[in-house]
């Protein structure tokens, strides 16, 4: 019963990841169609009712270049914020268009070569992600236009889908997406794990998370399947799951046969586990 | 001429044909693309500090219920994504939901007749009232703050520039067409290029 849970963890996610996707997809139809404008936007900014998530980095972007405090921004801000700090970038693994995107992505390549295991032939050091973060901060104060905001991925596929829909015309910038895409086939997730300067600022703010997956060193018993299943290429048998770069997407889990990966809520690891952390980091 | 000069000669034309179009293209991707006709949505802060603001989430496209607003796309630089309204093919009705929605205050709330998107400006070569050929009126007709925003000076079109909001319902009415496009009424979007105080 323990193994069906477990198997679920997978199932469930791109469960979630197909719904985030068919909002974003069908609520453009229903704004242009129908006229209901209660749902707005996609994942930059989203307006249900009254109730709006700004997201954070975005947010962050306008009121570091407009240097004003205008408070609906951080309101709106709040809640992401919170579920970032609690949970980890949940946003990146269980909600982003791009994520579900690369999860096809994957699929198929998977089918096409006939691999029960995908290899990453460029790997780059970890650290790219936050200089990618402080780089485009710090390129957008000086062109003083937020950079990410009008070229994100995630975002990228919601405007897409919306100017299909709206004006039947497809914006040049997509091809920012298809690039994403291509080189998630030479690396998986090669844009999150280096250059997502939204997955390094949720990194940050989740960085002391409350949720995450935890080994049970006792149990363990190294057969280093998690290492294969991480789409990050994190190595959660070295304890890498409870670093600030994982993004809690349960895949570790899912394919741990003895159970030694876990979700925990509120708890850090052993000793000897963060001992190893440190060395993760490092490389 | 010696051999020098005219590799020299060769090389700084072929250069410069090569890089002054590339220098103005880099600069039309910073410059704003508000001009004469081409507005920004109501309640928009200057362009100064538009780029900045905005974070393109395009909830004021969707919730336009007339589509005036459209996004711009890579073509226009920094300013892609960013929202636009063509007086010409389809003004701002002012039903003001856009302001409603806006998350960052990109589009401030302000009311239906504090909206300055610009103001009207009459193309005294242009109009045939103005140019005595018939009487036209439409520009009067159509607009939200007749005599008020409007006035008829014997039957010819004078805008009142304190009280126009912009928003370019007189510039779609206007029948006449002049052989770049504009209209005999215009809006120019001269509260755009204010400065912001910090």
């Amino acid at each position: 019963m323990v193994r069906e849970k477990r198997g679920n963890i997978h199932r469930t996610r791109l469960v979630v990841l197909s719904l985030a996707f068919l909002l974003i997809l069908i609520n453009p139809f229903l704004n242009y169609y129908l006229e209901l404008n209660f749902i707005q936007g996609w994942y930059q900014s989203f307006g249900i009712g009254k109730l709006w998530f700004v997201s954070p980095l975005e947010g962050l972007e306008s009121l570091l270049v407009s240097k004003q405090i205008f408070l609906p921004t951080l309101i709106g801000m709040l809640l992401p914020v919170c579920l970032a700090a609690l949970l980890g970038s949940v946003y990146c693994s269980w909600l982003c268009p791009i994520s579900f995107l690369h999860e096809i992505l994957d699929f198929l390549r998977k089918i096409l070569f006939r691999k029960k295991w995908l290899k990453d032939h460029l790997v780059l050091s970890r650290r790219t992600l936050w200089y990618a973060l402080i780089g485009e901060i710090i390129l957008s104060l000086i062109l003083a236009a937020p950079l990410f905001v009008f070229l994100s991925p995630p975002g990228l596929v919601g405007r897409e889908i919306m100017t299909a829909v709206f004006f039947h015309s497809l914006a040049l910038e997509g091809v920012v997406v298809l690039l994403v895409l291509g080189m998630n086939l030479v690396t998986r997730r090669f844009f999150c794990r280096y250059f997502c300067p939204l997955g390094a600022t949720l990194n940050i703010i989740g960085s002391r998370r409350k949720l995450r997956v935890i080994q049970d060193l006792s149990t363990c018993t190294e057969c280093g399947l998690c290492d294969r299943a991480c789409p990050l290429g994190l190595t959660p048998s070295l304890g890498m799951a409870q670093s600030a770069y994982c993004w809690n997407c349960g895949e570790c889990t899912a394919v741990c046969k003895p159970g030694a990966l876990e979700y925990q809520w509120g708890k850090k690891g052993d000793a000897e586990t963060a001992a190893v952390v440190g060395q993760g980091d490092a490389g | 001429m010696k051999r020098r000069e005219f590799v020299k000669g060769v090389a700084g034309s072929l250069s410069a044909t090569f890089l002054l179009p590339a220098a103005a293209r880099a600069l039309s991707l910073i410059k704003s693309p508000v001009r004469t006709n081409r507005l920004r949505p109501p309640g928009a802060v200057p362009e100064e500090i538009f780029a900045g603001k905005c974070i393109r989430c395009g909830r004021c496209v969707e919730v336009c219920p007339y589509r005036s607003i459209s996004l711009l796309d890579i073509r226009a630089g920094v300013y892609a994504g960013t929202p636009i309204i063509a007086a010409e093919e389809i003004p701002c009705y002012l039903c003001m939901k856009c302001v409603e929605v806006c998350p960052t205050g990109t589009l401030l709330k302000i009311r239906q007749e504090e909206t300055r998107m610009g103001i009207a400006i009459v193309n005294r070569h242009l109009c045939y009232t103005w140019q005595s050929f018939t009487i036209c009126r439409t520009c009067f007709d159509v607009c939200p703050y007749k005599e008020q925003a409007i006035t008829l000076d014997q039957l010819r079109p004078i805008i009142v520039e304190d009280r126009c909001v912009g928003c370019g319902l007189c510039t779609h009415a206007c029948p006449v067409t002049a052989e770049d496009g504009q209209k005999a009424i215009n809006i120019e979007p001269i509260h755009a290029w204010e400065r912001v105080r910090w």
